[in-house]
């Protein structure tokens, strides 16, 4: 065993003065910055600032809670950029034309469910991960959008699995293999229809 | 690109008018577009001053969900001891009678997992991989209301997305 | 202020509470939630410019409907932020309620609109640093995120209270822009009634967070 907390004091006040130093940095960028889109990028960098502070805390609570603050991040930039696009007036201006090449026909399905496979067999959010991937890659080499509606019903669905495992968790405790089982699943096909969606949303005018 | 400044100034600014600073105060503020940026200096306030008082602060070694590494264990960064289904772990969460089953989801590990840990030295590595492990005892059950929070947020932010992108393939 | 608690529900680490002070903020809260529930959104009135001719602007169904799941989310995370018993649990609906706030806006085509509601999100995005930073000084320095112990123990930095403070004034800063924008003038305004109800909320919430802390 390691004695992990050996001077930890000092090493977190070196650490947080370096957060902090990072932080001014960043936001001094946010008030020169003139272009907005330039701005929003900015912005979702700093938000790892926010990330670093947590990580000083240095215990499995800080892993724990990185991720929350980490999807925070990825869903705002989702959702403000989305909302960027509407407000210059950008959607379906330029059609995305896609790579006609051979390999454009034939690999992402293979890699995909190779991908997808190995995500669902690891389940989980780094399962999740993976298979989203997968099935990104698939949904960027095919032309169509058809899959959009699906996926995203299915990620509600995941949603209310993952609730009912919580629930489980908290009032019936002697069930937590069942209730890990379903967070794990529910987990997995959220972050997999998340990733996917993002695959099918691009800015081809078909 | 002159008609688009000339949009965003307020009336008095265009009248050419005497400034008082305080005018110039409220020019400035009632544009939307410099809002994002006086945010951003009053954080750069705080943290000067927080830069300022970082020697007050001092770490408090009484800490939730220690940390421990054992470099001989196959889990290792992750490895907090217990057997599958039998033996917990030991976890030092904030309120454990809230929590019965504390334990058991550390020291779960699946089929597959233990196969790795047993002949590997690696699993460490992938451990939030699998359902199991300190990771998910905090996320699923001891804090698990934050990540319902979170994956709430998420669901909104995708519904606006989706929403704003749909509407316009309409 | 610990000693008047009303209702406690535990969840696991978590102990939310009620208290005399937020009981009143949850039933003011739920009284807005049923509002946006029963209310259809109503039709601006646009006066014809030097005759007595008007016309009324009708809100579209779908975008009706998904204002009125906004603020009806919004509602809920409102009430999420005043019950809960944890500081990190508490930055978590802060940012919801931004996010939601966002939305609630967003699907209005107008330009003024639009361009207050994006610098909105930049703010909220922004904000999102000083209430994590604040919330893990909070944990770093006293070894909990527990309101309960945190209220029993004390020794919270200025520095994370300052952080917080500041962070929910990001989120909560849709007022702001309403008073300048057009966004009150847009069409489906009972939802538009929960930007202000949530932010004044998040702000009476945090300013008893950080009395009691």
């Amino acid at each position: 065993m390691i004695e992990f907390f050996a001077e930890m004091d000092i090493i977190y006040k070196i650490g947080l003065a370096v957060a902090f130093i990072a932080i001014i940095v960043a936001f001094s960028a946010i008030v020169r910055q003139k272009d907005e889109i330039h701005l929003l990028i900015i912005i979702d960098l700093i938000e790892i600032t926010g990330l670093v502070v947590i990580a000083l805390l240095a215990t499995d609570l800080a892993e724990a809670l990185i991720l929350p603050g980490l999807v925070v991040g990825v869903a705002e930039i989702m959702a403000v950029s989305e909302l960027w696009l509407v407000k210059e007036g950008l959607q379906n201006v330029r059609p995305v034309r896609r790579l006609d090449i051979e390999v454009l026909h034939t690999a992402p399905p293979i890699i995909g469910a190779l991908l997808t496979a190995y995500g669902i067999f690891l389940t989980g959010f780094t399962g999740g991960l993976i298979a989203g991937l997968g099935l990104a890659l698939f949904f960027l080499g095919k032309a169509t959008t058809e899959n959009f509606l699906s996926s995203e019903t299915a990620s509600g669905y995941a949603w209310v699995l993952w609730v009912l495992a919580f629930l489980i968790f908290i009032f019936f405790p002697s069930q937590w293999f069942l209730a890990l089982m379903a967070a794990a699943v529910g987990i997995m096909i959220k972050v997999m229809a998340k990733i996917a969606l993002v695959g099918t949303m691009r800015g081809d005018g078909s | 690109m002159k008609e688009v400044q000339e949009a965003k100034d307020c009336p008095a600014k265009k009248a050419r008018g005497t400034f008082a600073p305080f005018q110039k105060l409220s020019c400035y503020l009632s544009t939307i577009e410099n809002l994002p940026k006086l945010y951003a200096i009053c954080v750069c306030l705080i943290i000067v001053f927080g830069l300022c008082s970082v020697p007050f602060i001092s770490y408090e070694e009484d800490q939730l969900y220690p940390k421990s590494l054992d470099p001989s264990s196959s889990l290792d960064p992750y490895d907090r001891g217990g057997v599958p289904f039998t033996e917990p772990a030991v976890i030092i969460a904030q309120y454990p009678e809230n929590a019965p089953a504390i334990g058991y989801v550390t020291a779960y590990l699946t089929p597959l997992s233990q196969f790795l840990a047993d002949y590997t030295f690696h699993l460490g590595t992938t451990i939030v991989a699998h359902p199991g492990g300190i990771l998910d005892e905090i996320l699923y059950y001891t804090r698990g209301f934050d990540t319902i929070v979170e994956a709430s947020i998420l669901f909104c932010a995708f519904a606006i997305a989706a929403f704003l992108y749909r509407r316009s393939k309409e | 202020m610990m000693e008047s608690i009303l209702v406690t529900i535990p969840f696991g680490d978590m102990i939310h509470y009620l208290s005399g002070y937020t009981g009143v903020l949850f039933g003011f809260a739920a009284v807005f939630v049923l509002l946006a529930v029963i209310s259809l959104p109503e039709k601006p009135v646009e006066i014809v410019f030097g005759t007595d001719g008007y016309s009324l602007k009708e809100t579209p169904v779908d975008l009706a409907k998904f204002q009125r799941f906004m603020a009806i989310a919004c509602g809920i995370a409102t009430i999420g932020a005043i019950v809960t018993g944890d500081i990190f649990n508490f930055t978590l609906f802060a940012a919801f309620i931004g996010v939601l706030n966002i939305g609630i806006v967003a699907a209005v085509k107008n330009k003024h609109v639009l361009s207050a509601a994006f610098s909105y999100g930049l703010v909220v995005m922004m904000g999102t640093v000083p209430l994590f930073a604040g919330a893990a000084i909070i944990a770093a320095t006293t070894g909990t995120l527990s309101i309960w112990e945190l209220a029993a123990a004390g020794g919270v930095p200025v520095i994370a209270k300052l952080l917080l403070l500041i962070g929910v004034l990001g989120e909560g800063m849709a007022p702001f822009y309403i008073g300048k924008a057009e966004i009150t003038r847009a069409s489906g305004a009972p939802y538009i009634l929960m930007i202000h109800v949530s932010s004044l909320l998040l702000f009476l919430r945090v300013v008893e967070i950080l009395l009691t802390v």
